[in-house]
């Protein structure tokens, strides 16, 4: 028989390295020939797009677009440390790091435009579109280019450190606000459950995301996509099989994870309510987006057949095997 | 041992020589599909491989006035693009679209699901509920066989599958499949049910069912087809015939580990297959 349920899941989420650990993240922005904008930072790509974010970031700042600037990172002899790609800290640590340092070479940039432009003061100087301009005379204005060519000799570049805030939790009493910012989410899906087969159909799903501010809407909602298809893989599919400490499904023929067609089409709502110690507001997603799916779906199994699964994955022969022990199929 | 040498076989004629001389030492070779990864995993050791991919005669789908042949080097996908396999037929359309993913069924052949000999092979079912006829040659002749006899008597080393081939269905015939697989694409079969049902009437006046994944070949459910015959579908029936072929799994699966969890799931395969029959015993459209 096949019966559908409907799940839901909720999740809020500690970023970066929290309770009182040092957590630290550093960029450089330099001025590079031709006026382009080279942007140093320890961040690594994993197919989360920290590299089109991280520009993105740099780009707003300095009144260029994405393509004037060159993200140098992945090398460790080139660049200073911005902590690791975990934690989900990449966004907001190591985004404000490069906006401290882009904001910093942007006061650089004003003072060197100042000399260049015999003016007295930096005040009303603004950037656009790779030039520095003074907004109340709007002819007054040189570029980024003819400073690198003017300054060649020297290297102008700015440094920017971010330490994240966290305090430590008390050891005695496990009390405390050990982490900062947190992320929050929440995931409904609705499935069907065929008690003969065990096979669990995911017919909808609905899968909202806090984000602060989504840097880039596009790639926040593969993230979103992508957590969910891993966690639904998490969920009803992956099972090593460990049996005396051997991995019995040690092939893809066995170890089955969701295929595209699987997957579903997930409708994905984007929550912005930006965080004041973020660049623009804009905290991390890449681990949360996995966490609340898995509840949801166990909670839609519930609502189906009144079974409460306890342990993963659900395959079809483990949801039977909870049937039968449940005594609901005769 | 490593491969020596891979031949491209041009004719039939070619290929048979080549296994006549070789023997043990050679292997066929179309798509591919299985026998790549049972040579990456040294399952097999040949010296030489013939492939027979481009070996024209062994190639498509042929109509004469009693039979349908498929040619063995077809591949699902051509199978699956098929007028011949849109109605009454479209049991083995419906295998054969389950079949792994796009890039399996363009390059993997039904010669190739026979000769490899899997339990779950998706396309042998059908081919069975529809009583085909496997067709072999070698240097010593041509050799047909039931393919409900082939799994006791399978191809030999100097043997090429040439074709399957099975009679017409009449208008009051009809072929159909259902598969269970732990996920949507790209499933190695739990277990499959293919049907072959005459209707006169509303009675069943002739049914093969045969069965994957249920034994160590797909094999003829006879207990299923001998409570059928002569009945017409209805629940009562269904159910029935879910009774009788659990009745024969545990006998037949005893102390297998799989029987608990295969013995319940088989009633939504069956019922899938009698259901889509009934569908169109009824005149209506399953698909």
């Amino acid at each position: 028989m096949k019966k559908r349920g409907i799940g839901i899941g909720v999740s809020f989420y500690g970023t970066g390295y929290g309770n009182g650990f040092p957590d630290i993240s550093r960029a450089k922005a330099r001025l590079l020939p031709g006026g382009r904008i080279g942007i140093y930072c320890g961040v690594t790509e994993v197919g989360q797009g920290a590299k089109t974010a991280m520009i993105q970031i740099g780009a707003e700042i300095l009144g260029l677009t994405e393509k004037d600037i060159d993200l140098i990172h992945e090398d460790t002899s080139l660049m200073p440390d911005s902590g690791t790609a975990a934690a989900t800290r990449q966004t907001y640590n190591t985004g404000n790091a490069i906006k401290i340092a882009c904001e910093n070479l942007r006061s650089k940039l004003f003072e060197k435009a100042k000399v260049e432009l015999g003016l007295n003061s930096t005040a009303g100087l603004v950037l656009d579109s790779g030039e520095v301009v003074l907004s109340i005379f709007p002819q007054k204005r040189i570029s980024f280019k003819s400073l690198s060519e003017i300054y060649k000799d020297e290297i102008i570049e700015a440094e920017g450190e971010f330490v994240a805030q966290t305090t430590t939790m008390d050891p005695e009493t496990g009390q405390g606000a050990p982490y900062w910012p947190y992320t929050f989410n929440a995931c409904a899906v609705e499935v069907e459950v065929d008690t003969n087969t065990g096979i669990v159909n995911l017919l909808r799903a609905t899968f909202a995301q806090d984000a602060g501010r989504a840097v880039n809407p596009h790639l926040l909602e593969g993230q979103m996509d992508g957590g969910f298809a891993m966690a639904l893989g998490y969920a009803l599919f992956e099972d090593l099989k460990l049996e005396k400490g051997v991995i019995k499904n040690n092939r893809f023929s066995k170890y089955l994870i969701p295929t595209a067609m699987d997957m579903i089409d997930v409708e994905k709502i984007i929550i912005e309510d930006p965080e004041m110690t973020a660049p623009y507001g804009a905290k991390g997603i890449g681990e949360p987006v996995i966490i609340p799916i898995a509840p949801a779906i166990l909670n839609a199994i519930y609502n189906a057949i009144g079974i409460r699964i306890t342990e993963l994955p659900v395959t079809p022969e483990n949801l039977m095997k909870a049937i039968r022990e449940a005594g609901v199929n005769k | 041992m490593d491969i020596k040498k891979v031949y491209m076989g041009r004719s039939v004629e070619e290929v048979v020589r080549l296994l006549g001389e070789y023997e043990n030492k050679a292997k066929v070779i179309a798509g591919g599909t299985d026998i790549v990864i049972a040579l990456r995993n040294k399952v097999i050791e040949p010296e030489l491989l013939i492939d027979i991919s481009k070996v024209e005669e062994l190639k498509g789908i042929k109509e004469d006035e009693e039979y349908i042949t498929i040619g063995s080097i077809t591949t699902f996908t051509e199978i699956v693009e098929s007028e011949i396999f849109q109605s009454n037929l479209y049991g083995l359309h419906k295998a054969c679209k389950m079949v792994g993913s796009p890039q399996i069924r363009n390059k993997g052949t039904i010669g190739g699901n026979i000769a490899n000999g899997s339990p779950a092979a998706d396309s042998v079912p059908p081919l069975m509920a529809l009583d085909s006829i496997v067709t072999l040659l070698s240097i010593e002749g041509t050799r047909e066989i039931s393919l409900e006899d082939y799994y006791y008597d399978s191809i030999k080393e100097n043997e090429l599958l040439v074709n399957v081939k099975f009679k017409k269905p009449k208008d009051n015939q009809v072929l159909t499949f259902a598969k269970l697989g732990l996920r949507k694409a790209l499933a190695i079969s739990r277990l499959t049910l293919s049907s072959f049902i005459e209707f006169d009437d509303n009675i069943i006046t002739s049914i093969r069912v045969a069965s994957g994944a249920l034994a160590k070949f797909p094999m003829r459910e006879k207990e299923v087809e001998d409570y059928l015959l002569g009945k017409s579908l209805n629940e009562e029936t269904i159910e029935g015939a879910i009774e009788a072929l659990r009745n024969s799994m545990d006998e037949r699966l005893k102390g297998r580990p799989t029987l608990p969890y295969k013995r319940i799931a088989i009633s939504t395969i069956l019922r899938e297959i009698l259901e889509e029959a009934l569908v169109f015993e009824k005149g209506v459209k399953a698909w």
